[in-house]
């Protein structure tokens, strides 16, 4: 043999066990860590969620997942990464429904969520709590949407950034009431909180963790519960489906790149589903005041798909555009 | 209660971590915290949130670390420390310019921390009557306070101003969402990032200026490891110290306003303290109460920070909104009912606070020597190694590769401005206070419902009078610089008188 040959064969021997590591890889998904992206900033609810999951899942996983803030644009500078990002299972985004389903409906954007991400699981969901400061004359909702009909563009709705997760129940609401209120926007849920207690403004759509223990100390008073269903700390206060309007939680889902291996979405699945069994996670979600209604990747997909077309009625009813057909 | 072992143990490590973080360029303390969250959620509350507290405290002031040693502020608060921190060091003054950077923050963050405790609800009324029209108020007067105070003519300085306007525009409107001046390109969409941008404007030019010195001359350049430079004198400290407790007044009275935040409070503190020196032309070239200034004021925003926290549950920054997840993953939920139903650990916390300053004290004394002594390392290796920090920490800020080009760009322009002689930083200061006063007057203008004047002076009698105030001061500012040229005028002539 000379030495052309032996190179030859090693060479050949070398991508062999290349080929072999690389199955073996693919069978043993995850090898390395994975990152999860966040399009918000730190210090979110988004954030903090991703905190306590993050640092429970790795026992499950057998790998760390590492956060990576990409804040921007209102969610789109990490939703863009996160759809640009090889699909191997290595980049997910965890984000939520307004992100994830409104905001390509609202402008021109490089990509298209329904075709380049699928959800690996929802992993709960957040109740806006419609709710104003004690003095106001408003008993109940349709109190405040009588006088809202009446006194058009009286009515001063504080929200938390247009087309996001507070704005956008509270406009499906007054649409569906047809009051014309005026929008005042506030830099994310605290300032937008902070103005309803100091009476700048009417009425705001808060988050329970936040809003409740204002109530509890009989500063605020709560008029309705976003969703379909009563929430336990507050079982007087109805729900926004009794009242007849829909929608409005804000979901916290963890989406994959659509192209993903099936079984590497199913590994990502499973964790996920242990994840809820698990003590710790229970304990820390219980303090943190977050619900653990988690939803299977596919089940969510369902929903997904029947809330886009809600969206896109509630876009066209308040733009009065024509959407193209995205 | 928090004169535990292990609550020190654990402050001192944030504190060490803050530091190194905030000194390190794109990482930022908020990063920080974030990161190490989880570590506090698994400890007592005592040893938990000093802990975050530690790195909070420690990463303002290693933003100004690296600010003064190698002009690149570690954080955005840092910025106002830029102004004269690297002129210092170029004088070889680096540690004097730490240890007052030191003292000064020690001193408005423990201020700050003790009329935070005392007077907690009146701060709280305070930052609950600020809504956007006191603060589009507050804003546009220290805009007119930080903008009379930039070195040169008075025109380049408006004309860098209007620049900084015009950055700030860039992006997606912070009300209604529409792109502005993005040209159809996606990666501005959301605005031009602030830190490369920093880097770009503050470090490249230093760095390509030391270059352009003689290649020869600073390569052969002796350097003598046991010099770290002087070490502060104590009447240079009483020197400043009327500064330092002017900026501490400043930074905890706008720390008291939600949505003012450290950066403003740092310029302002600048720009009062030049206002009120006998001798401004010495600022910006390397004076000490320049760095006493900006420091003492940003460090005095922390404490009144927390009070809508503590009171409300409402954190006004990214790092309070930290601090917040701290507190309720400790079953600590903050808002109304905290100081009722767990009166003593809140009480133990805010002395942990106090006692974090203490020890910021102690370790920032030990860790300056070494600090300075960064600039003693050779030219030919530091300068190499600043450029890799500027452009690494451009990308770590957000991991976009598109960063890399704003930090190039704004590279290039600090550079040309340098030579054409243009201060950058009325540029950086308008794109920083830009966004706030549009957002914030935009809120005005919608709460006012179409009639602006009722709405100013009938609801917001408050706002409307901090608005009144704003052509006084100019007025007085525009007389004080007439009067102090005149003088200097009447000086010149008897000097001449004399000579003939």
């Amino acid at each position: 043999m000379n030495r052309k040959t032996i190179i030859r064969f090693l060479l050949v021997g070398l991508i062999l066990v290349f080929v072999f590591a690389g199955t073996a890889l693919a069978a043993k998904y995850p090898k390395k860590p994975i990152t999860m992206i966040i399009p918000f900033s730190a210090g979110g609810s988004h954030d903090l969620n991703s905190r306590v999951f993050s640092s429970i899942i790795p026992q499950y996983l057998g790998q760390a997942v590492v956060v990576k803030l990409m804040p921007g644009a209102g969610g789109q500078t990490g939703t863009a990464a996160a759809v640009r990002a090889k699909s191997d299972g290595y980049t997910l985004i965890f984000t939520h429904n307004y992100v994830d389903q409104l905001q390509p409906l609202i402008e021109e954007l490089p990509y298209d969520t329904m075709k380049a991400l699928v959800t690996v699981w929802r992993l709960n969901y957040a109740p806006p709590i419609v709710f104003v400061r004690v003095d106001k004359p408003w008993k109940t909702l349709e109190e405040m949407m009588d006088y809202g009909r009446k006194n058009p563009g009286k009515l001063q709705f504080a929200h938390s950034g247009k087309w996001g997760a507070t704005f956008t129940p509270g406009a499906m609401m007054l649409s569906k009431a047809g009051v014309n209120a005026q929008f005042i926007p506030y830099k994310g849920g605290g300032p937008a909180v902070a103005a309803i207690l100091a009476g700048d403004a009417d009425f705001h759509l808060g988050f329970p963790s936040v809003i409740i223990p204002h109530a509890k100390a009989g500063k605020v008073r709560l008029l309705a519960v976003a969703g379909d269903k009563r929430l336990k700390e507050i079982p007087d206060i109805r729900s926004f489906k009794e009242l007849g309007f829909e929608g409005g939680n804000m979901d916290r889902i963890i989406m994959a790149p659509r192209k993903i291996k099936a079984e590497r979405l199913q590994i990502l699945r499973d964790a996920f589903r242990k994840l809820y069994d698990d003590k710790t996670f229970k304990k820390m979600m219980g303090r943190i005041g977050e619900n653990m209604e988690y939803m299977d990747g596919p089940e969510y997909e369902k929903v997904r798909a029947r809330q886009k077309e809600q969206y896109k009625e509630l876009v066209r009813k308040i733009t009065g555009i024509n959407l193209p057909s995205r | 209660m928090c004169l535990r072992w292990d609550t020190f143990g654990m402050m001192s490590l944030g504190l060490i971590l803050g530091m190194l973080v905030g000194a390190l360029p794109g990482f930022t303390t908020v990063m920080a915290m974030a990161i190490l969250l989880p570590i506090s959620f698994f400890l007592h509350p005592l040893v938990g949130i000093p802990f975050l507290i530690g790195i909070y405290k420690g990463g303002i002031f290693g933003g100004s670390i690296s600010a003064i040693l190698v002009s690149i502020p570690g954080t955005g608060a840092a910025v106002a420390t830029i102004f004269d921190g690297p002129a210092l060091t170029k004088k070889g003054q680096g540690r004097k310019a730490l240890e007052i950077a030191l003292y000064s923050s020690v001193f408005g963050d423990f201020s700050s921390d003790i009329l935070t405790l005392f007077f907690i609800g009146p701060i709280a009324i305070i930052a609950l009557k600020v809504g956007p029209p006191e603060l589009a108020a507050i804003v546009l007067l220290s805009l007119i306070i930080i903008s009379t105070t930039s070195s040169g003519p008075a025109v380049k300085g408006l004309i860098m101003c209007f620049i900084g306007l015009l950055f700030c525009m860039v992006g997606q409107d912070p009300l209604g969402y529409m792109s502005r001046f993005t040209f159809g390109i996606f990666a501005i969409k959301a605005g031009i990032p602030l830190l490369p941008m920093l880097i770009g404007v503050f470090a490249i030019p230093e760095i390509l200026g030391a270059i352009e010195k003689e290649v020869s001359s600073f390569m052969s350049e002796k350097v003598d490891l046991s010099k770290v430079g002087e070490r502060l004198k104590y009447e240079e400290f009483r020197r400043c110290f009327r500064t330092i407790l002017r900026s501490t007044g400043i930074g905890a009275a706008l720390g008291a306003c939600p949505g003012v935040g450290q950066v403003v409070a740092a310029f302002v503190g600048y720009a009062s303290a030049k206002k009120a020196s006998k001798h401004p032309e010495t600022f910006g070239k390397g004076e000490l109460e320049g760095v006493a200034a900006a420091e003492a004021a940003n460090n005095a925003v922390n404490g009144p920070t927390l009070v809508p926290l503590l009171t409300l549950g409402i954190p006004g920054d990214n790092i309070t909104a930290i601090l917040l997840g701290a507190f309720v993953a400790q079953g600590l939920r903050p808002g109304p009912r905290l100081f009722a139903e767990h009166g003593p650990t809140v009480f133990a916390l805010l002395v942990a606070m106090l006692l974090a300053n203490i020890l910021f004290l102690i370790l920032g004394y030990l860790t300056v020597p070494l600090f300075a002594r960064i600039v003693t390392v050779r030219k030919s290796i530091l300068l190499p190694v600043i450029t890799i920090f500027a452009f690494a920490g451009s990308y770590v800020f957000r991991s976009d590769p598109f960063d890399l080009q704003v930090l190039v760009f704004f590279g290039a322009l600090g550079y040309a401005a340098r030579k054409l002689q243009f201060d950058v930083s009325p540029m950086v200061m308008a794109f920083i206070l830009g966004p706030i006063l549009e957002y914030s007057f935009g809120q005005t203008v919608n709460l006012a419902g179409g009639n602006l004047l009722h709405y100013m002076f009938i609801d917001r009698p408050v706002a409307a009078g901090i608005f009144m105030l704003i052509p006084a001061v100019s007025v007085l500012f525009v007389v004080r610089g007439v009067q102090r040229r005149r003088k200097a005028r009447i000086q010149n002539s008897l000097m001449k008188g004399g000579e003939a």
